[in-house]
């Protein structure tokens, strides 16, 4: 039998649609990250974040990593930027009741993706 | 605290916007703190088109004329964060003076919620399509094994019953020399060449009737009367191993490798089941297999003997010879026959 994901564990899309809400308002209202989504429309942005987390906790959504590569590409992400949202992440997580051995899973999933969302570094 | 200040308490604090506007100029007379927490300090200085940016003031003007109401959704951004709000205005007097009463509802989150429901709804939906495509290349993977009517009862139950068919014809098909061939040749050619056959062979079946059993190797096992009865079984098969032997001499001609079978052809009574529980085969069991196994091998390469109840039944339409009695392993001495190809003996016309 298939083990059960962490998107099962913690309850499914009913729950994970608060974790999804959440790390969407601390990213907007974040002065770090938050400009990267000024121009994004809500609809948009609500649906990436919604297959951001859903993914990370193993559920059905999953980007390849060229499709990540993709969508981030053309913006200017440093380290910094993804330790920020790596910090969101952490906390959002655990204000929501994950337990910490199982954030520290999503956050080891995370940080795999980094070379595929942090641009090459490049000189000003 | 009178009741008017606590009425102003109360207006000022609701989590609902609302202001007071004048008809005419349609500047602002009043607006409570949520207002201003949403569209800012300078609400009290601009005039509401200034505000409320994307409002179509024809309609709204319009909307207060004909009915004194006017209902819209706008779009505000603060900071970064889309807001939508649902507006709604009202035509209200006060002594000489036309004032417009307006309240505002912040259904962002509404709105965000519906944009993740509407992400996530897509997100199943695409699964569900994968997932019913997986189960029906599943579906047609064991289809390929078994039966319908077994797959059906498989699928209902779990189990398969064990189920007496009676009578039917097998068709027993087996390779002249294939080791040798797997031997001298390329294995991986000759094992291509013969998948080429056995797909040419089930075409063949299929078009009398026949359900492919299995293949063991360079064994070729289909039967006709199961699982649904045909009353023309034994017609089956026979015509169904002529055109075995057709397809083959004309495959012959055209390449390098030569293949020639020996055919065997009985009637009787088989059980039909599902056989094991992780590796499921369905198979065939009873004596009409084992009698068209042993009569395939009094064949000569490229020959069809058959067994006596089938040739009785074969002998009207079908131009057979008599082997003579012969001894076969595990069954009585019994006369077999050779099935002949007529077409070319015979005028086309029928008789």
């Amino acid at each position: 039998m298939a083990q059960q994901t962490l998107f099962e564990k913690y309850g499914g899309f009913s729950k994970v649609s608060k974790i999804v809400l959440a790390f969407y308002d601390t990213l907007l209202d974040s002065d770090e990250i938050g400009p990267f989504f000024d121009d994004i429309d809500m609809s948009r942005m609500v649906d990436h974040q919604t297959k951001f987390v859903a993914s990370l906790l193993g559920g059905p959504a999953s980007y390849s990593d060229k499709q990540l590569h993709q969508l981030h590409n053309h913006l200017d992400i440093r380290d910094a930027h993804f330790d920020e949202l790596k910090d969101v992440l952490k906390e959002t997580l655990s204000d929501h009741g994950v337990e910490p051995g199982d954030v520290d899973i999503v956050l080891q999933e995370f940080e795999q993706r980094r070379s595929q969302i942090v641009g090459s570094p490049h000189v000003d | 605290m009178s009741i008017e200040a606590i009425n102003e308490q109360l207006l000022r604090a609701i989590g609902v916007g609302v202001a007071l506007l004048d008809r005419a100029s349609l500047n602002f007379h009043f607006h409570n703190d949520t207002f201003e927490e949403w569209f800012g300090a300078q609400v009290g200085v601009n005039s509401l088109p200034d505000v409320f940016e994307g409002l179509d003031v024809a309609a709204l003007n319009a909307g207060l004329d004909e009915s004194s109401r006017y209902t819209a959704e706008i779009k505000h951004k603060k900071k970064r964060r889309n807001m939508v709000i649902a507006v709604e205005f009202t035509a209200a007097s006060e002594g000489e003076q036309q004032l417009v009463v307006l309240v505002c509802q912040n259904i962002t989150r509404i709105r965000e919620l519906e944009s993740m429901i509407d992400s996530y709804s897509m997100m199943v939906e695409r699964n569900t399509r994968e997932i019913k495509r997986e189960k029906e290349q599943v579906e047609k993977l064991l289809l390929n094994i078994m039966p319908r009517s077994v797959y059906e009862e498989f699928k209902a139950f779990g189990v398969v019953t064990p189920q007496l068919y009676d009578p039917i014809s097998v068709l027993m098909l087996d390779f002249v020399g294939f080791t040798d061939m797997v031997a001298s040749a390329d294995p991986s050619v000759t094992v291509t060449e013969l998948n080429d056959i056995y797909s040419a062979f089930d075409r063949i079946g299929e078009q009398f009737g026949c359900e492919r059993i299995k293949t063991i190797g360079d064994a070729y096992i289909t039967v006709a009367g199961l699982p649904d009865p045909m009353p023309d079984h034994a017609k089956a098969v026979a015509n169904t191993a002529i055109r075995f032997i057709r397809y083959l001499e004309r495959r012959n001609k055209s390449h390098p490798h030569q293949w020639h079978c020996r055919i065997g052809l009985a009637s009787g009574a088989v059980v039909g089941s599902v056989v094991g529980i992780q590796k499921y085969v369905y198979d065939i069991f009873g004596p009409a297999v084992n009698l068209a196994t042993r009569l395939q091998e009094f064949s000569e390469p490229m020959q069809i003997s058959v067994q006596d109840d089938v040739a009785k039944t074969l002998r009207e339409e079908f131009e057979i010879d008599s082997l003579g009695e012969r001894d076969i392993r595990g069954f009585s001495t019994q006369e077999i026959w050779r099935l002949n190809d007529s077409k070319r003996e015979l005028s086309p016309a029928k008789a």
